[in-house]
């Protein structure tokens, strides 16, 4: 039974030398009502927009094609079919892995022509058996179809053929890195940091692959994904003062109690949870800029920030708005809510008098407000399991 | 010889009145206060919502709270403090 487990998702990208859009295309789709998580990685041929916009549609079509339990090669069989055709290689556009994970039952994965995927389990590849699906219509490509049991801290890695070639023609790799690089890479990565999030191990297998090009630059569209079977991590949020006064010990107190990370955002509610459960707050020297405030650290806590300025930054990173620059307290945010599973809010509802002053010269958003715009973001776009209570 | 210490506010409502400028104060000293004095920041020295202060943005200088601070306000307060005419 693993239906208490989690599946961490992380992705990490970069185009090919000269190209301002990458010609692969990852998409993620969570079904909660079905406990499910379906996702697809496709390799447009060529690369630049035109394989952006085949890779999109086949990433888009299989997404819809799986979560509608559709047969699978009927399916792929109108994904070629609805795709152009290269007139020199006579083969439909596009390539691609998807990956059906049922938390609890069995995970299915269909390969097209992308590099077949590496599972790593106890910090070993494994071989997954697969068998072969041949379309009368398309004799020339071969369907792989795998079926396996994710056990707890499984990882699934996927990745288009940029990653796997590359340094093709290196001295150090005539023929490309290949996948028996990168699955030897992801085991030392993996025995030195064994609980390594989903996207930090994309990010550190792409910044990897970069590395083993000639010039640090990609040859080939570049796409690395990795899904993480995991217990969850979890992580509660307090920001703003009780409503009621007299919740305020019960409010701080959560801090002690809460079996995960924690993390404090508001200077007011610092206070309350620092008087309540005599803490220290020190603030992070040179940690703030002149647009956000500094962070600061308190015993039995995560990270500490200042409230709205902090969360509205956060809301427009979450929501893709915004590029994290240096590391402030909006990214250090960010990137604990990136490490976590199950995140909790527990927002206070008491107005603060100072923040309605009229001559103040921004506009300071209502906090439940902001909580609601990161709670969605972080369901939409990162698959966390959110839950937002108000006090 | 003894440093004065400055503890400037980086609360919500003191940042956007003024006090992510004073975050520059280091910068702006006269050579005579430069070695008389430590910068320290609060997530929030509380002072905001208190009715018997002045406005935002607040620093403390000396633990002494000081209301509608500026970097000119804060070094003159600094300044007779150091020359002993405070």
């Amino acid at each position: 039974m693993n239906g208490a487990l989690f599946l961490d998702v992380g992705q990490a990208q970069c185009p090919k030398k000269g190209e301002r859009v990458c010609g692969d295309a990852f998409r993620s789709r969570k079904l909660p009502a079905e406990n499910r998580v379906i996702s697809v990685l496709a390799d447009g041929l060529g690369s630049g927009l035109k394989a952006n916009v085949l890779a999109t549609m086949t990433a888009t079509m299989g997404l819809k094609f799986v979560s509608a339990d559709a047969q699978i090669l009927p399916a792929a069989e109108i994904m070629m079919e609805a795709l152009p055709v290269c007139r020199v290689r006579k083969i439909s556009y596009a390539t691609f892995t998807i990956i059906d994970c049922r938390m609890e039952s069995r995970t299915r994965v269909i390969e097209l022509d992308n590099p077949p995927f590496i599972l790593i389990r106890k910090g070993e590849p494994v071989d997954v058996p697969h068998r072969e699906l041949v379309s009368p219509k398309h004799r020339d490509r071969v369907l792989r179809v795998s079926e396996f049991e994710m056990q707890p801290e499984d990882r699934i890695v996927a990745f288009t053929d940029g990653i796997s070639q590359a340094g093709l023609g290196t001295d150090r790799h005539h023929l490309g890195w290949k996948r028996a690089g990168v699955a030897e890479f992801l085991c030392r990565r993996i025995a030195a940091a064994p609980t390594v999030s989903a996207q930090h191990l994309a990010e550190q297998l792409l910044r990897e692959a970069l590395s083993q090009e000639a010039d640090g630059c990609a040859g080939d569209d570049m796409t690395a994904t990795v899904l993480y079977f995991r217990q969850p991590r979890r992580l509660l949020v307090l920001s703003g003062p009780p409503y009621d006064q007299a919740r305020d010990t019960e409010y701080a107190r959560l801090i002690d109690e809460f079996p995960g990370r924690r993390v404090i955002c508001g200077g007011t509610t610092a206070n309350i949870v620092a008087r309540i459960l005599h803490r220290e707050i020190e603030t992070v020297i040179d940690s703030g800029s002149r647009t956000l405030p500094a962070f600061s650290r308190m015993p039995g806590t995560d990270l500490v920030t200042e409230g709205i300025l902090t969360l509205t930054r956060t809301a427009q990173l979450l929501e893709g708005d915004l590029q994290p620059g240096e590391r402030n307290a909006a990214t250090s945010l960010v990137e604990l809510f990136r490490e976590s599973d199950l995140i909790e809010f527990v927002v206070g509802t008491r107005i603060n008098e100072a923040h309605q002053d009229p001559t103040l010269p921004v506009d300071l958003e209502i906090r439940r407000n902001i909580i609601r715009r990161i709670a969605a973001a972080l369901r939409d776009r990162l698959f966390k399991e959110v839950s937002v209570r108000f006090i | 010889m003894k440093k004065y210490i400055v503890c400037i506010c980086s609360g919500t409502t003191c940042f956007v009145m003024g006090s992510a400028e004073l975050q520059t104060l280091a910068d702006h000293l006269p050579p005579e206060l430069k070695d008389r004095v430590e910068i320290r920041f609060s997530h929030c020295l509380g002072l905001c919502n208190d009715r018997n202060f002045s406005r935002a943005p607040f620093v403390t200088i000396e633990g002494e709270p000081m209301g509608g601070a500026t970097i000119p306000a804060i070094i003159e307060r600094l300044g007779k403090l150091v020359s002993g005419n405070a």
